[in-house]
């Protein structure tokens, strides 16, 4: 498929170690692209230098064709931004900032934009400095999906909505990817990465340690059981039977296991005989990936 | 400076029909709740449903039409200056002025409040992972809310007002944050949380107050909330003749995909065991679990019926 933003040895140093060194990557056309990582690791320096806000000092961004920085007015006619802190200008309502970005678009038939205006329940005669902190993002979420731009960048979308409107984002997110659109966005919430996203990159102290793709992640991947034992005596039995055991703990008599489906029916032979007091599905999931990848780079 | 009464401890954070009409339908009405001391209360609602507007009361911020917020008995408009030493307050929107250094920063808030407090102070930008000498124009959203929560917590303070303190923070620091509050209410804090975060609700929460368009629906023990949370296993069978036979047993089916081969059945941790006796005679393919989480037993309470007026081309855009 056609790479259509590209990013290559992209390098900004901020000194004392902070910055993001030496990004190469690429998003296809009709991807969604997902972007997680710690707290100043460099998600929103990437992605300002996408939107062409940073010069980068080494390497560069391509998106559609056209230099990030150099064409930084050409690329915002097709991409939709999202940007991570929202300060609106200061026009009075909400309203009127949404007419004024229309306006700005060439948008003439607003009734996509009203569309998404009730999907996301927004009140827009509101005054943009009386909005509480979700009336902004909602309101910046409208304007950046209003003109259905090719391209949407995203930084945190979902920061402060609640879980009703989370789940409308991810809805308006799969939506737009029906259509063919190209999504690239950070996040902490796995929930909205894993329900849209076929590629995942995971970053770390400017530096990309993993791109996963979510596909690959689903399938293939062994399953965890944690098991609890009503007696100690079947709990160290249990220890001698051959499984693969992530972790235990003596004085709670529970385990955690590791296995395969194909051991499914096995493992219930196994602990049919004893006292169980409970098997607790442990899935794998993106929060996984980054508690045992992102935290083992602490080290 | 908790007053007694008859042998009951008076709410430490009290508010009393507190009422502040934005117009348009938008404010709070006649909220009211109580956290007792050592309490955690978990403050839920949609977007835009009052939230914010509660805790600013509290702080002070804002005068109400009608009734009252109190803190340790002190009305909070009238006496914030006084409360103002016994409460640590992050605010959901942090804005903290650039040409400071994280120290900078620090030692304005501690000469705002009059106290001084370096070992705490670096214990917090210990376990919060700050580098106080950095620069907040070069911060990140999420390292800003960093120096925000050491702001809130470095003196100390008996009452703590969280806006959404865990909004911006990546998953690491959501989990240090959460032991954190752990460890502070052992040590009896007396906390006010607002959140989207249902993990947060749970694992911090002794009551969760849920307010929807500026009025209080609904205030709940998180306790009796958890104790009805029902574990929904998901079975797959490798062979219909398996997946038809299983739909005899007796379960409480949820759901049913026999194109999967899947069914959906409630399994309380108690009857696991009869749930083994069971399964052993079938062949299954794959064995999860759909946790049912706090989350879903409060969506109904997100969802949202009102009508907006949208954008027209025309001049005037009043409101509907």
């Amino acid at each position: 498929m056609e790479k259509i933003i590209n990013i290559s040895n992209l390098t900004k140093d901020y000194g004392d170690g902070r910055g993001i060194f030496d990004f190469s990557f690429d998003v296809k056309r009709g991807e969604v692209f997902g972007f997680v990582g710690t707290n100043g690791s460099g998600k929103t320096t990437t992605i300002r230098n996408m939107m062409g806000f940073i010069k980068p000092q080494n390497g560069k961004i391509t998106i559609n064709g056209n230099d990030s920085w150099k064409d930084a007015c050409e690329i915002k006619k097709y991409v939709g931004y999202i940007p991570g802190q929202i300060d609106f200008p200061d026009v009075g309502t909400g309203t009127k900032f949404l007419k004024i970005q229309a306006d700005f678009l060439g948008i003439k038939d607003l009734s996509y934009m009203n569309k998404l205006i009730d999907m996301f329940k927004l009140d827009t005669e509101a005054s943009l400095n009386r909005m509480s902190k979700g009336m902004k993002q909602k309101t910046a979420i409208v304007a950046a999906f209003m003109s259905e731009p090719d391209i949407l960048i995203m930084d945190e979308p979902s920061t402060g909505l609640d879980p009703m409107m989370r789940d409308k984002l991810i809805e308006l997110i799969l939506e737009q990817k029906e259509k063919g659109k190209t999504i690239f966005m950070s996040s902490h919430i796995f929930k909205e990465l894993e329900n849209t996203c076929d590629r995942v990159a995971f970053i770390h102290n400017g530096k990309i340690i993993n791109i996963v793709d979510r596909a690959q992640h689903v399938e293939n991947m062994d399953k965890q059981y944690q098991i609890g034992f009503a007696e100690k005596k079947e709990y160290q039995e249990f220890l001698k039977c051959n499984y693969e055991i992530l972790n235990r703990n003596e004085n709670y008599n529970h385990l955690t296991i590791k296995i395969n489906d194909t051991e499914m029916n096995k493992l219930f032979k196994t602990l049919e005989p004893y006292n169980i007091r409970y098997i607790n599905y442990q899935p794998y999931t993106l929060e996984w990936y980054y508690t045992n990848i992102i935290e083992k780079q602490e080290v | 400076m908790i007053n007694i009464e008859g042998g009951k401890e008076m709410a430490v954070i009290e508010v009393n029909n507190l009422t502040k009409d934005y117009d348009h339908g938008r404010g709070i009405y006649d909220v009211s709740f109580e956290v007792n001391k050592g309490e955690t209360l978990g403050f839920l609602g949609p977007n835009g449903a009052g939230k914010s507007t509660t805790m600013r009361h509290l702080m002070g911020f804002a005068a109400p039409q009608k009734g009252n917020a109190k803190i340790l008995g002190m009305d909070c408009r009238k006496e914030y200056a006084k409360i103002l030493k016994s409460v640590g307050y992050l605010p959901g929107e942090v804005a903290i002025p650039e040409g400071l250094n994280g120290n900078g920063f620090i030692d304005m808030m501690q000469g705002l409040r009059k106290a001084k407090n370096p070992e705490r102070i670096k214990k917090l930008s210990e376990i919060f992972e700050i580098d106080l000498q950095q620069n907040v124009k070069r911060m990140s959203i999420g390292e800003k809310r960093k120096l925000a929560v050491i702001a809130a917590f470095m003196n100390d303070p008996e009452i703590l007002l969280l806006d959404e303190p865990t909004s911006g923070l990546d998953p690491v620091m959501q989990e240090k944050f959460i032991e954190f509050i752990k460890e502070e209410k052992k040590r009896g804090k007396t906390i006010l949380l607002s959140s989207h975060m249902f993990a947060e609700v749970e694992a911090l929460c002794d009551r969760i107050a849920i307010i929807k368009d500026g009025r209080i629906v609904s205030i709940v023990e998180a306790a009796e909330v958890k104790h009805g949370l029902r574990k929904i296993v998901e079975i797959t069978f490798i062979g219909i003749e398996d997946y038809k036979r299983f739909l005899n047993e007796k379960f409480e089916f949820e759901r049913m995909n026999e194109e999967q081969l899947k069914v959906d059945i409630v399994m309380e941790d108690a009857d696991v065991n009869k749930f083994l006796a069971v399964i052993v005679n079938y062949k299954v393919a794959i064995f999860v679990e759909n946790p049912v989480t706090l989350e879903d037993y409060f969506m109904h309470f997100y969802k949202n019926d009102k009508k907006f007026g949208g954008v027209t081309n025309g001049k005037n855009n009043k409101h509907q």
